[in-house]
């Protein structure tokens, strides 16, 4: 019998459908995919589940028996957990204390029993093989990767027989990703389901059983997933044909120098960085996590103070701000990691985000233009496409891809021809990615010059003409033509490492 | 017109609340409408909406202006001592005073911009300063009376307009020009909606900072001198008041007091209401207590009505 039996779930948020009609059931002891596009329906549907919002129609059965959580308690005592993407921790306790976080063992005095929290946390962590974590370490040193870690011990730590992993692997190395597609399929064994969203197919290939696709806020079907097709998955998401997610690889790069960079240092992370990006280039930055790319990156939009030199076509500059960074033609302009945090001001419009780096360009005599800016917003829209209902709709209500979009039109109009492009695909869904490819291409046969840093190995692979692996905040190789692939990059992110 | 109502949506709350605050005192007080007391009550209303034009800049980068009251009782009482009655020494002593309130913002705005200090400690720091320092200067004395030309600024009038009222209607327009038609207006919502994406976008968020709380320190100051000619002398706590009001009519004028969104538009009504609620309260022969009382719990319900609104507009924000 069915664990879980969803019918026809529906959601509005005010005049916003997000869930119209979702239907879904899933066995006890597997591992079941949730595919679609962002703004799908997937994120609504699984926080309906985890009880953090609850659905105007349709019915969800547990058990056969009705299911309708108030609040994540009421689905915790049902046995139901969530990992989400945005972290729930507190930074100033320690690893064991979020994880028991309000279910701490008591003693008879009703005081938090710590020998106990200890013992129960390092049972945890040895049962399903956690990557290294110390319980006391305090939650503020651990890094992104690790805290989404620290997530899912605290998700498991519920002992639930259903868990809802939400993009769990996208902060997370290649590495600690391998562990929790095996974390998977050990819970599966004990009998629970555990229910999975990725943008990565390979992932979803690797460990579901089924899967359930989403589209526009409705599920459109539901497989076996030895008995469906990559392709026939990835049109059914889009609900069309993707003729291919990469684009062809083009040689556009000229003999030009664009930017060029010679012992760049900042902090303890980034120790001596040179390089060149030529124009028409698209040059890939990989490396295992945490080795100096977020550094490089900040450090050449002038995010953080560094030391070194840069050149921008052929004349040193000095960048200490991002308002020094984008200086129009010759300046350089960062799609940042944070989309929500660093990229766009979620309560503002579409039009106000586009054209907040360039209102010099539609002010005359000290007077904006309104005629000029409108101009400005509707190339950028056209251009990329953004999916918008008006240009005064609120950036935050866009959809992920959208969001990107956005962020990608601001940068586009500081007219800057070096692009820092930091992750530009994370949490975007698989048809924007196509987009977002084509553009990159596009935008090199241009003249832009492109630095470019994906979580995801594969996309560097595919789409950049050179990839700079990064170790230990230096550059440790620096890959071309046919020595660009998988393998060469973690090589080179490794080895000396490994040897050491 | 219809997206200009949802965009403004507080603001034009503001103004039904204020003409429905007209309505209602008339009706407890039939006089109220009339044209002379209209017109003293734009007045004093023009004291606080000047006050409150640099606390809406504060406001709308993100930050908050506590030293009003003492940038203004500064300004008002320095202005008596060094112009002892006379016209002309106004001349140098205006421009004086108005450098020295935007001096006094400029500390404010480096100290929070560049230094890093929390604007409630900053400008709670320098009203507290400037207090000491004014007591020291005055040993508590009190100051001669207010220049003749003050006094035709602040209760004046010009073919039956309140002098002051044509003031605040310039003022209102210039700050208007500068949160709407130019790119500094872009900047401080920008900034007040998010620190960090306005400095990645390139945003001049430490200057934008400076110079909001320079305006707010300006304002101050004029407001000062004008009030001293109101009230013909300058005197120790007579700024006290400001605080308060000048906050709250930004808040009730519909900005978020966390930053990112309002208008001084929004203000100017805001001014208006409590100034109405003034007049309303001898009415009802309500004590001046129960002013402060019947203030406070205008501010709780109009700022709760504002979350509310931001309450919903956060739910409409997708994830992911």
């Amino acid at each position: 019998m069915d664990l879980v039996t969803v019918k026809g779930l529906s959601k509005r948020y005010g005049g916003i459908v997000a869930l119209s009609d979702a239907t879904f059931s899933a066995r006890a002891g597997e591992v079941h995919a949730l595919l679609g596009e962002n703004g799908a329906g997937k994120s609504t549907f699984i926080q309906i589940l985890s009880g953090a919002v609850q659905h105007d129609g349709g019915s969800i059965l547990v058990d056969g028996q009705d299911y309708r959580p108030a609040n994540p308690d009421a689905a915790q005592a049902r046995g139901i957990a969530a990992v989400f993407q945005e972290l729930s921790l507190i930074p100033d306790l320690s690893v064991e204390q979020n994880v028991w976080f309000r279910h701490e063992p008591r003693t008879l005095l009703r005081t938090v029993d710590r020998a106990e929290m200890r013992r129960k946390t390092l049972a945890l962590l040895e049962k399903y093989n956690f990557p290294a974590l110390r319980p006391d370490q305090e939650l503020r040193r651990l890094t992104l990767a690790e805290r989404q870690i620290v997530e899912i011990a605290k998700g498991l730590a519920k002992d639930p027989r259903i868990l809802i992993l939400d993009e769990a692997t996208s902060a997370l190395p290649a590495r600690e990703a391998d562990w929790l597609l095996k974390l998977t399929r050990q819970l599966a064994a004990e009998g629970r389901l555990v229910i999975f969203i990725s943008h990565r197919m390979a992932e979803v290939r690797a460990i579901a059983d089924r899967l359930t696709i989403f589209r526009n806020g409705a599920t459109v079907a539901a497989h076996e997933a030895n008995a469906v097709s990559d392709n026939e998955i990835v049109t059914q998401m889009i609900g069309r044909h993707l003729d291919r997610l990469y684009p062809e690889r083009m040689a556009t790069a000229t003999d030009r120098v664009a930017l060029n960079v010679r012992g760049l240092s900042s902090g303890s992370r980034l120790s001596g960085v040179d390089f060149t990006l030529r124009e028409g280039e698209v040059l890939g930055v990989g490396g295992l996590q945490g080795h100096g790319q977020r550094e490089l990156f900040q450090a050449l939009f002038g995010a953080s103070r560094a030391s070194g030199a840069i050149e921008l076509w052929d004349k040193p500059v000095s960048i200490n701000n991002p308002r020094q960074a984008l200086t129009g033609r010759d300046g350089i302009a960062l799609v940042p990691e944070d989309r929500r945090g660093q990229g766009l001001l979620l309560t503002k419009s579409v039009r106000e985000n586009l054209t907040l780096s360039v209102i010099r360009r539609f002010t005359e005599n000290g007077l904006l233009s309104r005629q000029k800016e409108a101009a400005l917003v509707k190339e950028m829209v056209d251009f990329l496409r953004i999916k918008a209902g008006t240009p005064e709709q609120l950036a935050g209500t866009l959809s992920g891809g959208n969001q990107q979009k956005v962020i990608f039109g601001k940068m586009l109009l500081t007219q800057a021809r070096v692009l820092l492009l930091y992750d530009p695909t994370r949490g975007v869904d698989v048809g924007t990615k196509g987009e977002i490819f084509q553009l990159m291409r596009d935008l090199a046969a241009k003249g832009y010059a492109i630095l470019f840093h994906s979580s995801d190995m594969p996309e560097l692979v595919h789409v950049a003409d050179r990839v700079m692996v990064m170790r230990d905040g230096r550059v440790a190789a620096t890959l071309e033509g046919e020595r660009i692939s998988e393998a060469g990059i973690l090589r080179a992110a490794m080895l000396e490492r490994e040897a050491a | 017109m219809n997206a200009f109502l949802t965009r403004n949506r507080l603001i034009v709350l503001a103004y039904a609340g204020m003409v429905v605050l007209l309505l209602v005192t008339a009706l407890f007080s039939p006089g109220f409408l009339s044209v002379s007391n209209m017109r003293s009550t734009v007045v004093l209303a023009a004291f606080v909406g000047i006050v409150a034009l640099g606390q809406t800049f504060v406001i709308i980068g993100g930050g908050i202006d506590l030293s009003v009251p003492w940038v203004l009782n500064s300004a008002a009482i320095i202005m008596a001592l060094l112009c002892g009655g006379q016209d002309l020494p106004l001349v140098w002593v205006m421009p004086l005073l108005l450098a020295g309130g935007a001096f006094i913002g400029l500390i404010n705005g480096v100290g929070v911009a560049r230094f890093g200090v929390p604007p409630i400690i900053m400008t709670l720091a320098t009203n507290v300063i400037l207090q000491g320092l004014i007591l020291v200067l005055t040993g508590g004395s009190p100051t001669p009376s207010a220049p003749a030309l003050i006094q035709f600024l602040s209760v004046g009038r010009i073919a039956g307009f309140p002098v002051i009222a044509l003031i605040w209607l310039a003022l209102t327009l210039v700050a208007t020009v500068l949160l709407s038609k130019a790119a500094f207006g872009r900047h401080l919502y920008a900034l007040g909606t998010s620190a960090t994406v306005a400095e990645f976008s390139g945003v001049p968020t430490a200057r934008t900072t400076i110079l909001t709380y320079v305006i707010s320190g300006l304002t101050a100051a004029f407001a000062g001198m004008l009030l001293t000619g109101y009230s013909g002398q300058a005197y120790l706590g007579m700024g006290d008041a400001y605080l308060f009001t000048s906050i709250a009519a930004v808040a009730i004028g519909g900005a978020s007091i966390l930053g990112g969104s309002g208008h001084y538009l929004g203000t100017v009504a805001g001014a208006m209401v409590l100034t109405i609620l003034t007049g309303l309260l001898p009415a009802l022969n309500l004590s001046s207590g129960a002013l402060l009382v019947v203030y406070g719990a205008v501010i709780l319900l109009t700022v709760s009505i504002g979350s509310e609104a931001f309450a919903g507009l956060g739910g409409r924000l997708r994830r992911g």
